[in-house]
């Protein structure tokens, strides 16, 4: 099938239509849609790089929206925090750092999850067992709980002149191991039920090899309600992000995400600079609403058993 | 007026979708005489369980009633259902496995029933909720038990104890016996007739089963998509059915007779069409082999003596 | 009966143990207990006498014996910093933490029961349809984020209530509480509804969905075509029938209360043993970070387990099945 086709055949699908037909699906997207190209291409969209030292003025400290500054007359749009740093700019190049997070630790617990709920279901036995009665145990806590305790392990396993570097890695693989649990519980469902069909009887027949027969043939058929999954696991990685960089265990302030701005405008706030507090918020915000109500819809639409 | 217990006049119950309003019930007018057993059949669909809850007042949006009139003991009851419900008028549902609050002993159900209806003490109210389950065939020791400790048919026996607890004067029955073992459906039906005739009880039932139509009612009402086809006394109708429709149900139902072995069983060709796609003019003549041009255009009614049928006034003519 | 509840004791004391193996796991691997007693200037020998003296060589499974043994007796080591013994630490801080999550557990139960009954009953009305879009805000929304935002408003702009600490506090000797003091109960509103918003909102929806589900049932049906008050049909027998999912969930809520304090107590710097943990991230005090563990690992279970058990008590098809399985 060639490409137009394919787009063809999805503009007149049923899922096209219903997506159209729903104006906070189509609201909810297109919010993330802004959000994402601003993230990707902030270097473009930013009136200046943040993270650069020299592009700051320590003179444009607090400088409120829209006002020009006393001594130096430069215009911010969001304002200016105590360094002087342009907080859109910041907000911007935050943004991407909160996006990279919560997408490499979906693919993360995405990866795990299916790996291991693919041998779960497809071997069986006690291997099941083990892998399912830890996943319960560990659903019984909540995740954020689990992403904060592997993050100070790993925080004890680094040496300490390593623990800034690597903030960033420690924050996607603590978000990542704390949400594999749903991955593999759907997996493992699909795979036991999968596994008795008769085309899986057959490829053991010509010979296929347990792994070709997993991956080749039972992921296909649990990759609709993985999505689903997927998406709603981005929003929690987002808000568990946003959380361990709020909290003062996540992304450094060398290198703010959303959560460390707030974290940081919160000081602020009973001075009178509301801005550096609330665009960051406003921002987390409308990101958060935006990927929960999208993926709520397309659960929906998707998988309404997952409800 | 007179016998008369309860009218239904021009009866229109509708519910609305997206795109159009959809007639559940269209235009119904039947009565019920006091004591007597009315049935009330019809495929599933054909709007028998909507008119059983007008009639009590448990219409819930989005359906609603749209037009008519319902008359109980010469009081219009439409407008304010709450006054009749439970105390003259009350109802029996199909399936007894859901119909009894499982965190309830049925004898706190049964109390609760009596004492909402009846002024009267918790002592008379004990010793009167016993004597309802001595009525109804239930050792009344099993006061304490839970629901989920009867049987099926046991637990009917129940919930037609808490229906006729508070003296009603008419009784819905919505397929009280559909759910159950065929052995126990007769004990049923048997207990509930038994009792009615004693206190002098109405009762509409409500089935799509002609056998229990013909064994149980002194008068059925037959229904097609929403519409009366036919009404009369029931060992007339089938003996002598007049509307095609009716036809083919007395003829597709099962006779014990020494000929009915050789014969196949009739059935009617087609299906009841979908409520946004009723035919123009009569609702069955798609499935009516005798139909002619009237049919489609005119829609007929029922008239005092015929069913709501052409060919009737036809064959009349000839 | 007896052994039913026999039973689940004897499962919550196995995920206990687990709990415990991990907690002990990141106490002896992650942390090193020598040199944060001695210092980095210490000589071998020290160091050698010191993992005799603490046991360190003693096989693995001994260790974990005595792990247990000493967690039982509430020994869990020093902490890192300030070598401040690690239960004194928690004992009192725990106050703080357990009178906060009480408060907003009951707030969470009681406005996410009534608005969850109200929304199912007047389905489609204008204030259902304004509770269930805020709602949908709600639970979208970072639990920090609804504490920033709250402080910001009733702290910052209008100032009628604190935005950190617990306030005054009376001193009860076992035990110090905020209750007590207008300013202690005045700090604890806002906390309490950062904390609980998110629980309020499961709870509302849970019970909404309930609602609605048993109010389909055939049963409501008939109490209604008995002719049973709208008052009794909802009250007597529409309502205890939810109670089961809704206490269950509510139970199981009560633990993450717990666990999310942390976030809260971040947020308006709340005195109690979620800053404690999350210091303890912060500066790796693996000891605290142990400890804590165990803590909302005992929490847990102890809360499943009583969840447990108030269904076998409630719903009588239930004790009944589970008396014929052992039978």
């Amino acid at each position: 099938m060639s490409g137009n086709a394919m787009i063809r055949r999805f503009l007149k699908s049923d899922f096209f239509y219903d997506f159209t037909h729903a104006p906070i699906a189509v609201v909810s997207f297109v919010v993330i849609m802004v959000i994402v190209t601003c993230a990707i291409f902030a270097g473009f969209i930013a009136p200046t790089n943040p993270f650069d030292p020299s592009s700051l003025e320590l003179m444009n400290g607090f400088t409120p929206p829209m006002q020009p500054n006393a001594f130096t007359g430069d215009v911010f749009l969001m304002g200016a925090d105590d360094q002087g740093r342009d907080l859109f700019s910041a907000i911007l190049y935050g943004l991407r750092i909160s996006l990279f997070v919560g997408v490499m630790a979906v693919i993360l617990a995405m990866v795990l999850g299916i790996l291991l709920g693919l041998t779960a279901g497809y071997v069986g036995g006690w291997l099941d067992n083990l892998i399912m009665r830890f996943a319960d145990i560990q659903m019984t806590f909540p995740s954020i709980l689990i992403a904060m305790l592997i993050h100070g392990v790993a925080r004890g396993i680094l040496p300490p002149e390593l623990r800034y570097e690597m903030s960033i890695t420690v924050l996607i693989v603590a978000i990542g191991l704390s949400e594999w649990v749903p991955f593999a519980r759907t997996v493992r469902g699909s795979t036991m039920v999968e596994k008795e069909k008769e085309y899986v009887a057959a490829a053991q027949l010509i010979g296929l090899n347990r792994w070709q027969i997993m991956v080749r043939h039972i992921l296909p058929n649990v990759l609709s309600p993985v999505l689903v999954i997927a998406t709603i696991t981005f929003a929690l990685a987002i808000i568990a992000e946003a959380t361990l960089s709020f909290l003062g265990v996540g992304a450094p302030r060398t290198e703010p995400s959303l959560g460390t701005l707030i974290r940081i405008g919160q000081d602020f706030l009973f001075s009178g600079e509301w801005w550096i507090l609330l665009f960051p918020a406003l921002t987390l915000l409308a990101l958060a609403l935006a990927v929960n109500l999208f993926g709520d819809w397309l659960r929906d639409k998707l998988n309404p058993r997952l409800k | 007026m007179s016998d008369h217990l309860l009218e239904i006049k021009n009866l229109k119950i509708t519910v609305a979708t997206r795109r159009n309003v959809l007639n559940l019930v269209d235009n119904l007018t039947l009565a019920v005489k006091k004591g007597e057993i009315l049935g009330l059949v019809g495929e599933s669909g054909a709007g028998k369980s909507m008119t059983g809850s007008a009639i009590i007042g448990l219409i819930e949006k989005p359906v609603k009633i749209s037009g008519g009139e319902i008359w109980f003991k010469g009081k219009r009851i439409d407008q304010h259902p709450d006054e009749v419900r439970g105390h003259e008028i009350s109802m029996i549902f199909q399936d007894p496995m859901m119909s009894l609050n499982p965190l309830w002993r049925i004898g706190d159900q049964l109390i609760e029933v009596i004492t909402t209806h009846m002024n009267i003490s918790h002592q008379d109210a004990i010793k009167k909720a016993k004597h309802c389950l001595v009525e109804v065939g239930i050792d009344p020791s099993r006061m304490n038990a839970y629901p989920h400790t009867f049987s099926g048919g046991m637990r009917q026996r129940v919930v037609i104890a808490l229906a006729l607890a508070p003296n009603p004067s008419l009784v819905i029955a919505d397929e009280p016996t559909t759910a159950l073992d065929v052995s126990i459906q007769a004990q049923i039906l048997d207990l509930l007739k038994q009792i009615c005739k004693t206190r002098g009880t109405s009762i509409i039932l409500i089935t799509h089963d002609m056998a229990v139509i013909s064994q149980t009612t002194d008068r059925v009402c037959v229904m097609y998509s929403g519409r009366l086809a036919e009404i009369g006394i029931t060992k007339e109708i089938m003996a002598h059915p007049q509307h095609p429709y009716t036809k083919g149900l007395v003829a597709s139902t099962p006779q014990i007779d020494a000929s009915s072995f050789e014969k196949m069983l009739y059935q009617i060709p087609g299906s009841m069409p979908a409520l946004d796609n009723i035919p123009s003019g009569c609702a069955f003549h798609p499935r009516c082999e005798h139909a002619h041009d009237k049919c489609r255009a005119e829609r007929p009614e029922v008239l005092s003596n015929r069913a709501a049928c052409w060919l009737l006034d036809a064959n009349e003519g000839q | 009966m007896l052994i039913i509840i026999l039973r689940r004791l004897f499962q919550a004391l196995l995920v206990l143990l687990l709990v415990a193996l991990i907690s002990f796991l990141i106490f002896r691997y992650v942390g090193n207990p020598v040199e944060n007693l001695l210092g980095q200037e210490a000589t071998v020998a020290q160091r050698a006498a010191l993992e005799e003296a603490l046991g360190l060589n003693d096989p693995i499974h001994e260790q974990y014996v005595q792990f247990v043994w000493r967690a039982i007796q509430f020994d869990f080591g020093n902490s890192y910093r300030g070598a401040l013994p690690v239960a004194d630490l928690i004992a009192s801080r725990l106050p703080a933490t357990l009178e906060l999550a009480l408060t907003s557990a009951i707030f969470a139960m009681v406005f996410g029961v009534l608005t969850g009954i109200y929304t199912a009953i007047h389905r489609g009305s204008f204030l259902t349809n304004l509770i269930l879009s805020t709602s949908l805000i709600g639970v979208s929304l970072p639990t920090f984020l609804i504490g920033v935002l709250l402080i910001w408003f009733f702290s910052v702009e209008l100032g009628w209530l604190p935005s950190f600490g617990r306030g005054e506090v009376v001193d009860l000797g076992w035990w110090n509480t905020g209750f007590l003091t207008a300013s202690g109960l005045k700090s604890l509103i806002l906390p309490s509804i950062t904390l609980g918003l998110y629980q309020m909102t499961l709870i509302m929806r849970l019970t909404r969905a309930e609602m609605l589900e048993v109010m389909r049932q055939d049963y409501i049906k008939l109490a209604r075509a008995l002719g049973l008050s709208p008052r009794q049909v909802y009250f007597s027998h529409a309502i205890p029938n939810i109670m089961i999912p809704v206490i269950t969930i509510a139970g199981l809520q009560l633990g993450s209360v717990v666990a999310f304090a942390i976030i809260t107590e971040t947020v308006f710097q709340w005195p109690g043993v979620g800053l404690l943990f999350i210091n303890a991230v912060y500066f790796v005090d693996i000891p605290v970070m142990s400890a804590y563990l165990l803590l909302v690992g005992f929490v847990f279970v102890i809360i499943n387990l009583i969840v447990d058990l108030t269904y076998l008590a409630i719903d009588p098809r239930l004790r009944d099945s589970q008396l014929k399985q052992e039978q």
